[in-house]
């Protein structure tokens, strides 16, 4: 760490941001400023989003982590009070370009939500929603994408007894990695987990945690998550947000272990700022 | 980030605070006591008071139980707490330093024996200067590491690592002069073989001392300088660092 | 009670008030139940003779407490001789008073009631020589029996042989086929007459306790009965078939006698086609308002406005109805479509359609409402979860949030037709008929007649109990119906609370 190249840096907190080597980012965030009818939520972010690797955006409630999120997925395109700036490129092309359709962008970057939203349909529909959006599969081949997206979510020995019940009559854990396995079988690049486990048993969220790192083979993720020690369980990089700003953003380990602004260190280890 | 003294006492849980409060209070008053056996082992030898030796001797189990109970304190801590970044390094921090401080307690207790029996066998004080300069200087630096310890101080953390090349050398030439003493006057064998164990065990002092200070720097900087040649050491960039 | 123990008095309030209301809707249904169901027993007949020597036989009533003393209604039936079926006798001047075991109480098609001694059976005007009482009542009932095969065989010979050709007549246009159909026609009608003409062999002689006598064709026999003769279970028996007879039959004498069955149908007609209006505008209105419309000032006044019409006065929308569809689109439609049959109006004038749009809208703000309030339920991650699927915003309203929200559409048409099955004011003005034999409903073509009026369970009360001139006859009936449109609407209630419970049994509750 001591080999960290020392920039003379005028913001502080440059310094704290760590820098994404351009072709193994997935995601490039470049001074993304958000508001809320005229609320700002974001100012100026900048970072990269390392291509299969679990990031974390951690900080607290009302620092911009979810808005954030939402960015990505373009989920604020519903909310005409938002105004954004700056650029969200993903793997290298700005995903507000208009020649980029909104709901392609969205199979090509998935999301999964703090409570478990299963639609009011099997279990099987459930998994099958995107793909029947899509159509063009066979019922043959969409059995196998179902089956493979739930083996994914680690959910397929559950369920596959009763894939015709309701995904209502799941435990809170199965209808997060049904809604996981519903969000993999359009086949995502990007998966976009909002407090995926805050709803949930600590049983729940271990195997929930232990998904997110068996998926990391097959698609970045990125993980919003108010609980501290999940980000340092599951994440590879960590970024710390506060106030709509990017304060630092490192390798988990080098973040929980020795952050190097005040702020941050303040806010992982439960001190007062 | 730089941590300084009282950042411990900052946490939104005032019990946490107290938790690590008391872990480093526990630590100097093992240090404490530490310090003193090194200082009494030291005394009884120069002046032939095996009473005192005896005293060393026994009171190692106080240390030993001490290092026992931190290190059940720090457990728990861990357990409870999960603390992270500079509670997690000072935890670590003072885990360490308890087995070395540990061991520099049996160090005493070993100085106490050979000073007890150089009192039985009652000849001769040969080699006792360089006993008494060098526990000077290593208690010195066991003090010192203290003081870093409790203060968070960078620079005399620092200044003790460098300490303790002097003392080696120090001790490389006090045992050329016992070599010497011996060849000269064969009977003094035993007695004089005594001494470099005492100064063996002083040298072993100092570099538990070095290591505490070792455990100053990572526990403030988050650095891990136990492998490094103090002479290649960037003290500018360690301090610079934050 | 332990659990309202030390809360004070403001849980027993909330208690009593409870209590309260229950007691209130139990006694309800207990008057109407009571006075509509024993309106169909066949209580027991009596003797009467009085001070002044006179006889005559009835079903005693109510009494009533006057200064001359107690006085009893009694039924005598038997218009024809004594010109009203009713009469007030002050208790004391009974003389005697018995109750003879051969009184019949018989239901006629004219005349109402006819109360007195069955004296013998006429066949083909010949009286049968029967002496013994029990034979002749078997062979009374042999002929009631033979009587009811012959009505069967009629009625199915007129709907299988008489209808269908008359229909083929009035659309063959071939002249060598019309010869055929009308010589089939023919042959038909000569049957169907030779079958009334068997029916109308028998005759039973009736004589009243005074003496008077009728021969009375057994086809104008609706019912004979003996009370008096009868055993509990045969009363039981009597008492299903009379309600049964009431449920299932027309009203006859202007509406004081007969059943009610084309008011049930008109009522759960009138219904279903309401709801099936109301259903896609109140829903389709609901889902614009919350989920397409943009939520500014303007979304929030209709808002409101669309709550405040659920308090507008029925009638109010009565005169809507009868400006707007029938005279405004009803006389229209006459004219463009119905012209060769002017100046009678054909949708011009108040029918079935007009009434089910009438309550359409009068009933939608309800469903609006509910179905606003079940889609406002639904959690925005949900909508959300389905749009970062890639799903645009029709299909996630198609699969998702509607699925949802269906139980509360289904609670929405639950009060609606709640309310607009007790309506009767704006029917009123739209289309409800004081009689309307032919329900709306038959094997004619279209088959639904959306022109026509219809009778109505609400507006039957209305008539029966303030129009009818035999007051004493209507007021059980009144009571009846009443029961009987409470437990309509309790059907229709209860289907839709089984539907939406299925629905929410699908998919387990809503996660919270």
């Amino acid at each position: 760490m001591l080999a960290q190249p020392d920039t003379p840096a005028a913001n502080a907190s440059r310094d704290a941001v760590i820098d994404i080597d351009p072709g193994a980012s997935c995601l490039e965030i470049q001074g993304l400023s958000l508001a809320y009818a005229g609320t700002p939520a974001l100012s100026d972010l900048t970072l990269r989003v390392p291509r299969h690797r679990v990031t974390a955006f951690i900080g607290p409630s009302g620092c911009g982590k979810s808005t954030l999120l939402r960015a990505l997925n373009r989920l604020h395109d519903l909310n005409e009070t938002v105004s954004r700036r700056g650029a969200i490129r993903l793997e290298g092309q700005e995903i507000h370009a208009p020649e980029v359709a909104v709901a392609e962008l969205r199979r090509r970057v998935g999301m999964v939500f703090q409570t478990p939203n299963p639609f009011p349909m099997s279990i099987y529909e459930n998994v099958a929603f995107g793909l029947r959006l899509q159509g063009g599969l066979r019922k043959r081949q969409r059995d196998e994408v179902v089956e493979w997206a739930l083996r994914s979510a680690a959910l397929w020995d559950e369920v596959k007894e009763r894939l015709g019940a309701s995904a209502w009559s799941l435990s809170g854990g199965q209808q997060q990695r049904l809604v996981i396995a519903r969000t993999l079988a359009v086949k995502p690049e990007v998966l976009l987990l909002d407090e995926p486990a805050s709803a949930l048993d600590p049983i729940s969220t271990l195997k929930i945690e232990e998904l997110i790192r068996s998926l990391k083979s097959q698609l970045t993720l990125v993980l919003v998550t108010h609980n501290m020690q999940q980000a340092a369980r599951v994440s590879d990089y960590t970024a710390f947000l506060h106030g709509g700003e990017l304060v630092e953003y490192a390798p988990t380990d080098a973040l929980f272990t020795n952050p190097r602004l005040v702020r941050t260190e303040n806010y992982i280890t439960g001190r007062m700022a | 980030m730089d941590i300084t003294s009282d950042t411990h006492s900052q946490h939104i849980s005032k019990q946490f605070n107290q938790e690590l409060e008391e872990l480093k209070t526990h630590l100097m008053a093992m240090g404490g006591l530490v310090e003193k056996q090194v200082q009494d082992a030291v005394t009884a030898l120069l002046d032939g008071d095996s009473r005192l030796a005896e005293r060393v001797r026994d009171n190692d189990d106080a240390v030993n139980d001490m290092q026992l109970k931190i290190d059940d304190e720090c457990t728990r801590v861990l357990a409870r707490r999960q603390p992270a970044a500079s509670d997690l390094r000072l935890v670590l921090a003072v885990i360490r330093a308890t087995s070395d401080l540990e061991r520099i307690g049996d160090e005493a207790s070993k100085i106490a024996r050979n000073a007890m029996s150089l009192a039985e066998a009652g000849n001769g004080s040969k080699g006792f200067i360089e006993v008494r300069h060098i526990s000077e200087h290593v208690r010195k630096m066991v003090r010192d590491a203290l003081t870093a310890f409790a203060r968070f101080d960078i620079d005399l953390a620092l200044e003790v690592v460098h300490e303790d090349e002097a003392v080696d050398s120090e001790y490389t030439t006090a045992m050329r002069s016992l070599m010497t003493f011996m060849m000269e006057d064969p009977r003094s064998i035993s007695s004089v073989l005594s001494v470099m164990w005492i100064l063996r065990a002083l040298e072993r002092i100092g570099d538990h001392a070095n290591n505490l200070a070792e455990y100053v720097v990572y526990l403030v900087k988050g650095l891990d300088i136990r492998h490094i040649d103090p002479d290649e050491l960037d003290e500018e960039a360690i301090k610079r660092r934050g | 009670m332990r659990r309202l123990r030390g809360e004070g008095p403001w849980a027993w309030l909330a208690a009593g008030s409870v209590a309260l209301s229950l007691l209130l809707l139990v006694a309800l249904l207990a008057l109407l139940a009571g006075r509509g169901l024993a309106h169909f027993w066949p209580g027991e007949l009596v003797q009467i003779e009085l001070d002044d020597g006179s006889r005559f036989a009835a079903r005693p009533g109510r009494e009533e407490r006057s200064a001359e003393g107690v006085e009893r209604l009694y039924h005598t039936g038997n218009r024809e001789w004594l010109g009203t079926p009713w009469r007030w006798i002050e208790v004391a001047r009974i003389v005697e008073q018995r109750r003879p075991a051969e009184l019949v109480i018989v239901e006629r098609r004219r005349w109402g009631d006819f109360i007195g001694r069955v004296a013998g059976l006429e066949e083909d005007g010949v009286a049968l020589d029967i002496d013994d009482e029990a034979a002749r009542w078997t062979t009374l009932d042999e002929r009631l029996g033979r009587l009811a095969q012959l009505r069967e065989a009629r009625d199915a010979l007129r709907q299988q042989a008489v209808m269908p050709r008359v229909r083929a007549l009035a659309a063959e246009q071939d002249v060598a086929s019309r010869a055929r159909l009308e010589d089939e026609l023919a042959a038909a009608n000569a049957e169907v007459l030779a079958l009334q003409a068997r029916m109308a062999r028998d005759r039973v002689v009736l004589e009243s306790v005074t003496g008077e006598r009728l021969a009375l064709p057994l086809e104008e026999v609706l019912a004979l009965q003996r009370p008096n003769a009868m055993s509990l279970p045969a009363k039981l028996g009597a008492w299903g078939e009379r309600a049964w007879r009431f449920l299932s039959e027309g009203p006859r004498a202007a509406n004081t006698a007969g059943g009610v069955w084309p008011a049930i149908f008109g009522t759960v007609l009138l219904v279903l086609l309401m709801s099936l209006l109301v259903a896609p505008f109140g829903v389709l209105a609901a889902i614009y308002l919350n989920e397409i419309a943009h939520q500014g000032r303007l979304t929030r006044l209709v808002r409101i406005s669309v709550r405040n019409l659920a308090g507008v006065p029925s009638i109010v929308y009565g005169v809507f109805g009868l400006g707007v569809f029938v005279y405004g689109i009803g006389g229209s439609l006459d004219e463009w479509f119905f012209s060769e049959q002017l100046p009678s109006p054909t949708f011009g004038t108040g029918g079935l359609l007009w009434a089910s749009l009438t309550l359409a809208l009068l009933t939608l703000p309800v469903v609006i409402v509910a179905t606003e309030e079940g889609l406002a339920r639904i959690p925005d991650h949900q909508r959300e979860g389905a749009l970062a699927l890639g799903a645009t915003r029709l299909e996630t309203l198609r699969r998702v949030v509607v699925p949802m929200a269906l139980p509360a559409m289904l609670t929405g048409m639950i009060l609606a037709v709640a309310r607009a099955a007790g309506e009767v004011a704006p029917l009123m003005l739209v289309g409800v008929a004081k009689l309307a034999p032919q329900v709306a409903l038959d094997g004619e073509f279209p088959f639904l007649h959306l022109e026509r009026k219809f009778m109505h369970l609400g507006y039957h009360i209305f008539d029966v109990g303030f129009h009818s001139g035999d007051v004493e006859a209507a007021l059980p009936l009144v009571y009846a119906t009443a029961l009987l449109l409470v437990m309509v609407i309790l059907v229709l209630n209860l289907t839709a609370i089984f539907l939406r419970h299925h629905l929410k049994a699908r998919h387990g509750a809503l996660p919270r």
